[in-house]
C-alpha cells in the first residue's frame, strides 16, 4: 500500500480520535496511532491546511496541540472514525482464528457483530478476503481462562504433568501466552519454584483462576524455546545428514555449523533424555548422536524398542 | 497541494456538501490541482476518486432530475463508523487475537490489522484490555523477520487485488532457487509458518510455498485495479495446507492404523486430530487415519515411542522397522552390541 493511503487511514482516524478525547496527550495519542512524537506533530501541521472551499478561516480543520496535549476546536464533520474496509475486517476475523476454538461463543458473536456494521455493499468484497488467510491455530480450550486470568490479572492453579513423574499442582501469576512452532506456552510466576517458568498448555489440567489479584512486571517476556541456546551441564552433539541440513539450518540458524558432507551438527541441551530421544528419532534416521556416550546409548535403546 | 492534502480536502467538502458536487464545481473549487487540459484533470480525479474508494468513503455519481442537479454525492451514513456494540468480552478476545498476530512480527494485512483494532477500539473509552498473547514465528531467523513481514504485506496485497507474483523460490529439495510465476490464492498459517497457496505457471498446477522460503518477489504492477485471474470456486486453504506431517500430499492417500497404549491412550484424541478412534483391549485404543505422506506419520510414531505400534498395513510397518533398524546402526557403539 502506498504512503498516501496509510497516512490517509491514519489521518481520518486521528481526527475523530482527538474529538472523542479532548486533551489526549501527544504521547498517548502517538502511542494510539503508533507513530513517533514528531511523525504525530508533522501530522498535526499537515492537518492545519485540510479545509473545504472556499477555504474561508471557518472551513478549515482546527486542531492544536496546547501545553503538550492535543484538543480539536473544528473537526469539519470528521467526529467518528470511517467504517472498516473489507480488507481490515478480514484481517481482524483472519486473526481471532488464532484463539478459536478457545476463544468459544464470544469470537463467534464478535465477528457476527463486525460482519453487520460493514457497509452491505463490501460485505461479499469483506468474505472473499477472508477465505484468503487461514491461520487456525488449533488453539487448545485452555487458552481461554488463561487469557482471562492474564487480562484481569489473577493468579491461577492446575495441575501440571511432567512426563515420567505424577501430576503436580501448581500456583501461577501467568504473565503471558506463547505460541511456538504449534505450541502454546504460559510463562508465569511459579510459587512453588519463586521463579518465573515457562509451562506447555498440554500438560495442564483442571485449570482454575482464583481470586487472588498481582501487579505484572512491566517487562515479563518469555524466551522462545531454543535447545541450542540453552545452557545446561552437559551438551549432546548432534549431526544432520545433507537431506535433513536445510531444515535444520532454517530452524537453528547460525547454531547449525556446516560439514564438509554437506551435512550439518548442531549442539543443544542434554537435561532432558527423554525430549532429545524423541527428537533425535523425529528425524527417522537422518540425525545421530556423536557425544556423549550416555546420549547415543539413550537413542539406541529407543530405537531398539521401536524394532520391536 | 499535496495529494494527501487534496484528498483530505475532498473528503470535508463532500461530507459536508447538502447537493452533488459536479465535475465543473471541483475543477472551481481546485484549480491548480484540477486545472491544466481536460484529460490530465480528469486522470488525476479518476485516481483521487479510487483512492477515496479504497479508504471506505461511499462515493456516488447521480444524474441529474428536475429535483436534483448531477454529480458527485457521499452517503454519510455509510461512511462514518457504527458502535459495533461489542461486549467487554468480545472485544477482549478480537483484541487478544488481533495482538498476538501482531506481536508475531509476521501476518498477513498488518496495517489492515492494525487499523481495525484501532477502530473497534474508538468506542471502548479507555478500558481497553491489554493481554499478552504472543505467536512466534517459525523457521524465522534472527534479523529475518521484517523481510517476511514485508513479503506477506506485498503477497496479502497480491491475494487481494488478484495480481500474479514472480517470486525466487529456495525449496531445500534443490540444489539451487527456481522462478516462480504464481497466481496467489491465500496465505495459510500452519505451527508458526506461513504457506502462500496458489498457482503456478511453471508447475502448471496448485502449489504450495513456505513464505520464509521466498527470497524475492515482485508483485504484477501492470493495471493494478484489474485483477489478473480467478480463484476458483470450491477452493478452500485447507485443502492444501497439512496441519502434521502425514497430511503433506506426497503420495496417493493410504490408510493406516496405529495401536496407541499405556500413557498415549488416553491423550489419542489431541495427538491425532482427525482420527478415527476405538478402545480395543483395556488400556489402548486403536486409530485409523488417512495419511498422504507415510515417512510423515512413521518419524511421528517413532518419537512417540513404543507405545505407539503400527499394525497395519505391512508396508507401514515395515517402514517404521526400516527407519528404527538404520537409527539403531548409527547410535549401537560395538563394545554394547557385545555386551548385549
Amino acid at each position: 500500500m502506498s504512503n498516501v493511503h496509510e497516512r490517509l487511514r491514519r489521518l481520518l482516524f486521528l481526527v475523530p480520535y482527538v474529538s472523542k478525547h479532548p486533551g489526549v496527550t501527544v504521547e498517548a495519542l502517538a502511542k494510539a496511532l503508533n507513530i513517533s512524537r514528531e511523525d504525530l506533530l508533522e501530522e498535526l501541521d499537515l492537518l492545519t491546511c485540510v479545509g473545504r472551499p472556499p477555504f474561508n478561516p471557518d472551513d478549515y480543520i482546527d486542531i492544536y496541540v496546547d501545553n503538550d496535549r492535543v484538543y480539536v476546536d473544528l473537526d469539519q464533520r470528521l467526529f467518528a472514525p470511517p467504517r472498516l474496509t473489507p480488507g481490515e475486517a478480514a484481517a481482524l476475523a483472519a486473526s481471532a482464528e488464532l484463539l478459536r476454538p478457545a476463544a468459544g461463543d464470544a469470537l463467534q458473536s464478535a465477528l457476527q457483530k463486525l460482519e453487520r456494521i460493514l457497509p452491505p455493499s463490501t460485505r461479499e468484497r469483506y468474505r472473499e478476503m477472508y477465505r484468503k488467510i487461514d491461520a487456525s491455530a488449533e488453539a487448545p480450550q485452555a487458552l481461554a481462562p488463561l487469557t482471562r486470568a492474564i487480562i484481569e490479572r489473577l493468579e491461577v492453579t492446575f495441575a501440571y504433568a511432567t512426563p515420567g513423574r505424577a501430576p503436580e499442582s501448581r500456583r501461577v501469576r501467568p504473565y503471558e501466552l506463547l505460541s511456538h512452532r504449534g505450541q502454546w506456552y504460559l510463562q508465569g510466576f511459579d510459587h512453588m519454584r519463586q521463579d518465573a517458568r515457562l509451562f506447555r498448555l498440554d500438560r495442564m489440567e483442571d485449570i482454575a483462576v482464583t481470586d487472588t489479584a498481582f501487579l505484572p512486571p512491566p517487562d515479563a517476556r518469555a524466551d522462545v524455546p531454543n535447545p541450542a541456546r540453552s545452557r545446561t551441564e552437559i551438551s549432546v552433539r548432534v549431526r544432520f545428514s545433507p537431506v535433513a541440513a536445510p531444515y535444520v539450518k532454517e530452524r537453528f540458524g547460525r547454531d547449525a555449523r556446516p560439514l564438509a558432507d554437506g551435512g550439518v551438527e548442531v549442539l543443544v541441551a542434554g537435561d532432558s533424555e527423554r525430549w532429545l530421544t524423541q527428537w533425535v528419532l523425529s528425524f527417522g534416521g537422518e540425525a545421530q548422536v556423536m557425544e556423549p556416550a550416555s546420549a547415543r546409548a539413550a537413542v539406541a535403546r529407543a530405537a531398539r524398542a521401536s524394532v520391536g | 497541494m499535496e495529494r494527501t492534502e487534496r484528498i483530505l480536502d475532498l473528503v470535508a467538502l463532500l461530507l459536508d456538501a447538502r447537493e452533488p458536487i459536479s465535475w465543473a464545481e471541483l475543477r472551481e473549487h481546485f484549480p491548480s490541482d484540477y486545472g491544466g487540459s481536460d484529460d490530465a484533470a480528469e486522470r488525476k480525479f479518476e485516481r483521487d476518486k479510487a483512492e477515496l474508494v479504497e479508504l471506505g468513503f461511499p462515493l456516488t455519481y447521480v444524474q441529474g432530475d428536475d429535483e436534483r442537479r448531477d454529480g458527485y454525492i457521499v452517503d454519510r451514513d455509510a461512511y462514518y463508523l457504527p458502535e459495533a456494540d461489542l461486549t467487554k468480552e468480545e472485544l477482549a478476545v478480537l483484541y487478544a487475537a488481533g495482538s498476538a498476530a501482531l506481536a508475531s512480527g509476521a501476518f498477513p494485512g498488518r496495517d489492515d490489522l492494525a487499523h481495525a483494532l484501532r477502530k473497534i477500539g474508538f468506542f471502548a473509552g479507555e478500558s481497553l484490555p491489554t493481554p499478552r498473547v504472543r505467536m512466534e514465528l517459525g523457521a524465522v531467523q534472527e534479523g529475518e523477520e521484517k523481510e517476511v513481514s514485508a513479503r506477506l504485506e506485498q503477497l496479502w496485497d497480491a491475494c487481494a487485488s488478484r495480481k500474479w507474483v514472480e517470486l525466487t523460490y529456495a525449496s531445500p529439495k534443490q540444489p539451487t532457487t527456481t522462478q516462480r510465476k504464481v497466481d496467489p490464492y491465500g496465505l495459510a498459517l500452519r505451527r508458526g509458518v506461513w504457506t502462500l497457496v496458489g498457482h503456478c505457471h511453471l508447475r502448471g498446477g496448485l502449489r504450495t510455498f513456505h513464505v520464509h522460503r521466498v527470497r524475492e518477489l515482485k508483485v504484477n504492477t501492470a493495471r493494478p485495479r484489474t485483477p489478473d485471474f480467478q480463484v476458483p470456486e470450491d477452493f478452500t486453504l485447507d485443502a492444501h495446507v497439512a496441519y502434521f506431517p502425514w497430511q503433506h500430499r506426497f503420495h496417493e492417500p493410504m490408510e493406516v492404523t496405529l495401536r496407541l497404549s499405556g500413557a498415549l491412550a488416553s491423550r489419542a484424541g489431541s495427538l491425532l486430530p482427525g482420527a478415527m478412534l476405538e478402545p480395543a483391549e483395556e488400556g489402548v485404543v486403536r486409530a485409523r487415519m488417512r495419511v498422504s505422506f507415510l515417512d510423515g506419520l512413521v518419524r511421528f510414531c517413532l518419537a512417540l515411542g513404543p507405545d505407539c505400534r503400527v499394525e497395519g498395513p505391512e508396508s507401514a510397518q515395515a517402514r517404521l522397522k526400516d527407519m528404527a533398524t538404520r537409527i539403531l546402526a548409527r547410535h549401537e557403539d560395538p563394545q554394547e552390541t557385545v555386551s548385549a
